[in-house]
């Protein structure tokens, strides 16, 4: 669904709605392009899908092109996605030409449109040649990285390099993913939509509709974990963590992620789960379609508490869509996790399923610290991590880049 | 840097939005004290301010234990609560340099190191960064033509506005001063005690969304004497 800028104004309030119009005058008419490797699926595109409608509500040109790779080519940018979050991956030269090769022959539908933007984002690896293919440019160049290269391998960090490194700016998500380039790096966290379905306010009727679907019992404290089933989210060890809790209090747990069809390791580990579990009916393992987001949705809203125990993580949306829904979050001390949950105030970060049942323990018997605990979480969102906020970042840089990017200060 | 100078008293208050965007500063981060010590002794001016003054700008929990990140570091990824106390009470704003305010943060931090038989250490993954900032400063549009809708002005500021015109303001001439203050002042004594108000307010232990609660408290609580003096001084 396409929304203006005030859809936002009841959320934000109108003095965030005028600052974004102010900085949208100054690049009034602008042409942006953005490019990436997918319409739909993944968090990128989810975010073009509301970026490019916000910046064309403030009169801004801006597009959004996909580039068109071929199989191989996917599992060329795939194993280099892997790399750069520090798996051990394997890419030969040929490899690399192909992934080359995909590019030159998108440069060359897009080089006419890319040499004449005023600003060009290319979004994660995939496209990241497409600068070095587009010698007359004219505009400024981002190179936006989405995943966490805080360690990548170093082979493929060293050719994707040789792409980024041209660039004029980058564009990271979090200080520790970013790495040392010779041109400004600038740390932009993501952001949700608090219109978009998984967020939007739900009336009760929903809610209690999904309650009935997956039996759950309105009289219990229910705890939910939103996250694939990867062992880095550690769904064993909140099973644990939920067996320390119902010796002395009743609780039930919804584990719920998406449906592991082309992964061999989630299907593994959704069994090792199914195992810990048992026959425990307070347990529910709910595999759920990628498209299920206002489920997703109403079992957040109906949970006391959200945990999420990973013991890596990117920055942890699931985690921010938690708070926003004004609920603690039981985070694992990593990643993004660190910069969103902070003790006593938005939840607690725990390092093991004894930690994670003790904090969630403490909260079940302090009910209104819990409540003001998911009030103050919902303003941290409210403030720090709604699209508002990513988009004006996005402005700000780029009337950064039209400016000057040397420049500490500038006055418009 | 680049300095605005303020403007002259009497012409209409005009309303600047500030936005801010951090970015890498280059230097390695800092896995101990010692290390943190180094790094500020040769950041620049830049990065200390950063980290001193535009933490309330940036999106990170604001309700931290200090208002400096280096502080705030100290204190929760070396465990540090003395060195962490002795650099939470630092008023950047008083300093009349960066410079000056480097040497005395590094001179506590030398004398706590010179008290320590060990230095702290962060665990893997809690190094601190840093950062610096660029921000883009822009005239909203917006104008306040008389002191009696300064308040209301105000109330429709962004955090952004707050903090230019609130806390930035002190860096730039006249020192010290912010720029509510400052144009206030040239509107003669009626409004010299809403002057002295903004002045006592300790902006260091509000987040910028609860200093434009006490911004507007504080001069609603001025008129609000003012117009009981009046009434009591009728006959």
């Amino acid at each position: 669904m396409i929304r203006s800028i005030d859809a936002y104004r009841d959320i934000v309030g109108a003095p965030v709605i005028r600052q974004l119009r102010r900085l949208g005058e100054r690049l009034r008419g602008i042409r942006v392009v953005h490019v990436n490797s997918t319409a739909e699926g993944g968090g990128v595109a989810e975010i073009l899908a509301w970026m490019v409608p916000l910046m064309r509500d403030l009169e801004i040109d801006a597009q959004w092109r996909v580039i068109q790779g071929t199989p191989e080519f996917f599992s060329v940018t795939k194993a280099i996605h892997n790399g750069l979050q520090g798996y051990p991956v394997s890419i030969t030269g040929k490899d690399w030409e192909i992934y080359q090769e995909v590019n030159q022959s998108n440069a060359v539908q897009l080089r006419a449109e890319l040499e004449e933007a005023d600003i060009v984002v290319i979004h994660d690896p995939q496209p990241a040649p497409l600068l070095g293919m587009c010698r007359n440019r004219k505009g400024k160049w981002i190179w936006r990285a989405h995943i966490d290269i805080s360690r990548p391998s170093r082979p493929v960090w060293k050719t994707l390099r040789s792409h980024v490194e041209k660039y004029d700016a980058s564009i990271f998500s979090m200080n520790p993913f970013a790495q040392l380039l010779p041109h400004p790096q600038f740390i932009i966290a993501p952001s949700i939509d608090p219109l978009s379905e998984k967020n939007m306010e739900l009336d009760q009727d929903e809610l209690d509709a999904v309650r009935g679907r997956f039996g759950l019992n309105p009289g219990k404290p229910l705890l939910v974990q939103i996250s694939r089933f990867d062992r880095f989210k550690d769904p064993v060890g909140v099973i644990k963590a939920y067996h320390l809790i119902r010796t002395v209090i009743p609780v039930q747990l919804v584990l719920a992620g998406g449906e592991a069809t082309d992964d061999p390791e989630g299907a593994a580990v959704i069994g090792e789960v199914r195992e810990a579990a048992g026959n425990d009916p307070d347990i529910h393992v709910l595999l759920l379609p990628s498209d299920a987001h206002r489920t997703i949705n109403a079992l957040q809203r109906l949970a006391d508490i959200i945990i999420q125990k990973s013991t890596r993580e990117g920055f942890g949306l699931t985690v921010t869509e938690g708070l926003w829904k004004g609920k603690p979050v039981i985070g694992g001390d990593s990643g993004g996790i660190r910069l969103q949950v902070i003790g006593y105030n938005t939840g607690f970060l725990v390092n093991t399923p004894e930690g994670a049942a003790r904090r969630i323990r403490f909260l079940l018997h302090h009910r209104e610290r819990m409540s003001q605990m998911g009030v103050t979480a919902r303003e941290f969102v409210r403030e720090n991590f709604l699209l508002t906020r990513h988009l004006r970042e996005y402005l700000t840089l780029m009337l950064l880049l039209r400016s000057g990017v040397g420049e500490h200060r500038i006055f418009i | 840097m680049m300095k605005e100078r303020k403007g002259s008293n009497m012409n209409p208050f005009e309303i600047k939005g500030c936005v801010l965007l951090i970015r890498m500063s280059g230097l390695p981060a800092a896995f101990n004290l010692r290390e943190l010590r180094d790094r500020i002794a040769s950041c620049s001016a830049d990065v200390l301010y950063h980290h001193f003054c535009e933490t309330p700008l940036a999106p990170s929990f604001d309700y931290p234990d200090y208002r400096n990140d280096f502080a705030v570091w100290i204190k929760h990824k070396l465990d540090d609560d003395i060195l962490a106390e002795r650099l939470g009470i630092i008023d950047p704003y008083s300093f009349p340099s960066m410079e000056k305010l480097r040497v005395a943060t590094l001179d506590i931090i030398d004398d706590r190191l010179s008290e320590l038989t060990v230095i702290p250490w962060a665990r893997p993954g809690h190094e601190f960064y840093f950062t610096e900032a660029s921000t883009v400063v822009f005239d909203t549009g917006e104008r306040v033509l008389h002191p009696k809708d300064l308040g209301a002005a105000i109330g429709a500021m962004t955090t952004g506005s707050i903090y230019y015109h609130f806390l930035e303001a002190r860096r730039r001439p006249p020192r010290c001063v912010d720029d509510f203050s400052s144009w206030l002042s040239g509107f003669g004594k009626a409004w010299a005690p809403h002057v002295r108000a903004l002045k006592q307010i300790d902006f260091s232990f509000y987040t910028l969304a609860e200093l434009r609660t006490e911004l507007l408290k504080v001069l609603k609580d001025v008129k609000g004497s003012n117009e009981r003096a009046g009434k009591r001084a009728k006959p």
